[in-house]
C-alpha cells in the first residue's frame, strides 16, 4: 500500500506538473494522424500522470481522483468506442474499420471521413490504454495485501 | 405590641417578596442575555460559514478558469496548428484536463494574488539570474585555482516561508545556484550542502529567502492581505 510521500519537493512538483502531462497526453492522442504518436502512446502518458499522482499522493487520495472501478469502466468504454466505429463501418456496407463508409453518415468527403474515423479510433484506444495502465498499476501496488497483513510481511511502503 | 409584631412580619414578608422578585428579574435578564448571545453567535457562525463557502466556490471557479487559460497556451505551444478544428479540439481537451485537475495547479493561492505574484516574479527574476551568474564565476574560480580552497559543509536552517510551493521554489533556487544543493526539507527545516564558506555565508544572510517571501507574498505580506480580506467581508456584511 502506497502512502503519501513525505518529500515535499516531489509532492509539489508533481502536483504542478500533472495538468501539463495530461494536456501533453491529449495532444499526442489528438495529433496522432499528423505527427508521431497516437492513441496508445497518449494513453500511456495519460495513465502515467494518474500513476504519478498515486505514487506521490498515496492510495487514499488517488482513489478519489481515479478509482479502480472508474479505470475499469473507462477501459471498457474505450474498447466499445473502437469496436463501435468499426461496426458502424460494417453497417454502412464496408469492411470492418473501413472509415470511407462513414462519409455518408458524417456528410463529408471520404478522405475527411477517414481522418475523422481514425481520430475516433485513437481516442478510443487512448481511453482504453489509460484505464488498463492505471488498473494494472493499481493491482500491482495493492498486491492483494490487506492493511493488517502489512506489519507481518514488512512491506508497508 | 401585637400590632407592631404584625407590622414587622408584614414588612419582612414584603422584603422577602421584593428580594424574590429581584432575583427572578435578574434570572430572567440573564437568561434573555444568554439566549441573545447564543443567537448572535449562531448567526455569526452561519454568516462565516456562508462566506467561507462562497469564497471556496469562487476560488474553485477562478482556479478552473486560470488553469484552462494556462493549459490552452501550452496546447498552442505544442500544437502549432491554427485551424478551427484543432483549436476546438484544444479547447475541449483543456477543459477536460481543467475539470480533472483544477485543484492541483493553483492550490492554496488567495483570491486576487496571482497578478501581483506574476509581476513580482518577473521583477525578481533578474536578481536570481545575476546571483546564478556570480555563483558560477565563484565555483569556476574554486575549481580552477591550483590549491582548490573548498570547505564542504552542511548547513541547516529553519525557514520562515509557509506554503509548500514557496519551499520548493526556495529549494530549487538554492540547487540552481552553483555551489549549493538542497538535500532535504523536513518540516520547514532545510538541509543544504555548501561548497565553501563564502557560499554558505551568502545563504545564511537569508537574502534569497526574503526575495522568495516577497514573490509569494508571505511572512510580512500575509498580515496586510488578511486585513484587506477582513475589510471586504465587513463591507459585504454591512
Amino acid at each position: 500500500m502506497i502512502s503519501i510521500t513525505d518529500d515535499i519537493i516531489i509532492r509539489t512538483v508533481s502536483r504542478v506538473l500533472i495538468p501539463f502531462i495530461q494536456v501533453y497526453a491529449l495532444y499526442v492522442i489528438m495529433h496522432g494522424h499528423h505527427s508521431p504518436g497516437g492513441g496508445f502512446q497518449g494513453g500511456v502518458i495519460l495513465g502515467a500522470s494518474f500513476i504519478l499522482y498515486l505514487i506521490t499522493h498515496g492510495l487514499e487520495e488517488a482513489k478519489e481522483r481515479m478509482s479502480e472501478l472508474k479505470a475499469g469502466l473507462l477501459s471498457t468504454f474505450g474498447i466499445l468506442l473502437y469496436s463501435g466505429i468499426g461496426l458502424l463501418c460494417l453497417i454502412m456496407g464496408r469492411n470492418y474499420l473501413d472509415y470511407g463508409g462513414l462519409s455518408t453518415l458524417l456528410k463529408v468527403i471520404p478522405a475527411q471521413a477517414r481522418s475523422l474515423g481514425i481520430l475516433g479510433i485513437e481516442i478510443g484506444v487512448g481511453i482504453a490504454v489509460m484505464g488498463v495502465m492505471f488498473s494494472v498499476f493499481f493491482d500491482i501496488s495493492t498486491g492483494g495485501i490487506l492493511p493488517e497483513d502489512e506489519e507481518d510481511l514488512g512491506v508497508n511502503r | 405590641m401585637e400590632i407592631t409584631v404584625l407590622v414587622q412580619t408584614t414588612d419582612k414578608a414584603f422584603e422577602i417578596l421584593e428580594k424574590a422578585r429581584d432575583e427572578a428579574r435578574e434570572l430572567l435578564y440573564s437568561s434573555a442575555k444568554l439566549t441573545s448571545e447564543t443567537k448572535s453567535l449562531v448567526e455569526k457562525k452561519e454568516a462565516r460559514a456562508i462566506f467561507s463557502d462562497a469564497r471556496q466556490k469562487r476560488l474553485a471557479i477562478r482556479n478552473f478558469i486560470i488553469t484552462t487559460f494556462v493549459l490552452f497556451a501550452f496546447w498552442i505551444l505544442l500544437s502549432g496548428r491554427f485551424d478551427a478544428f484543432h483549436l476546438i479540439l484544444g479547447i475541449i481537451c483543456t477543459l477536460l484536463v481543467s475539470y480533472l485537475s483544477h485543484d492541483l495547479l493553483f492550490a492554496n493561492i488567495r483570491v486576487g494574488d496571482i497578478r501581483i505574484r506574476a509581476r513580482r516574479f518577473f521583477a525578481a527574476a533578474p536578481w536570481f539570474l545575476g546571483q546564478i551568474f556570480s555563483a558560477n564565476l565563484h565555483v569556476a574560480y574554486l575549481a580552477l585555482s591550483p590549491k582548490m580552497p573548498i570547505d564542504p559543509q552542511i548547513i541547516r536552517f529553519k525557514t520562515k516561508l509557509e506554503s509548500d510551493i514557496s519551499w520548493v521554489a526556495l529549494a530549487n533556487s538554492i540547487t540552481l545556484t552553483p555551489g549549493t544543493i538542497t538535500m532535504d526539507i523536513r518540516e520547514g527545516e532545510f538541509f543544504v550542502h555548501a561548497l565553501d564558506r563564502k557560499v554558505a555565508y551568502d545563504l545564511n544572510t537569508g537574502e534569497m529567502e526574503d526575495k522568495i517571501a516577497h514573490v509569494f507574498m508571505e511572512a510580512d505580506h500575509i498580515y496586510i492581505q488578511d486585513v484587506l480580506d477582513v475589510a471586504r467581508i465587513f463591507g459585504a456584511l454591512k
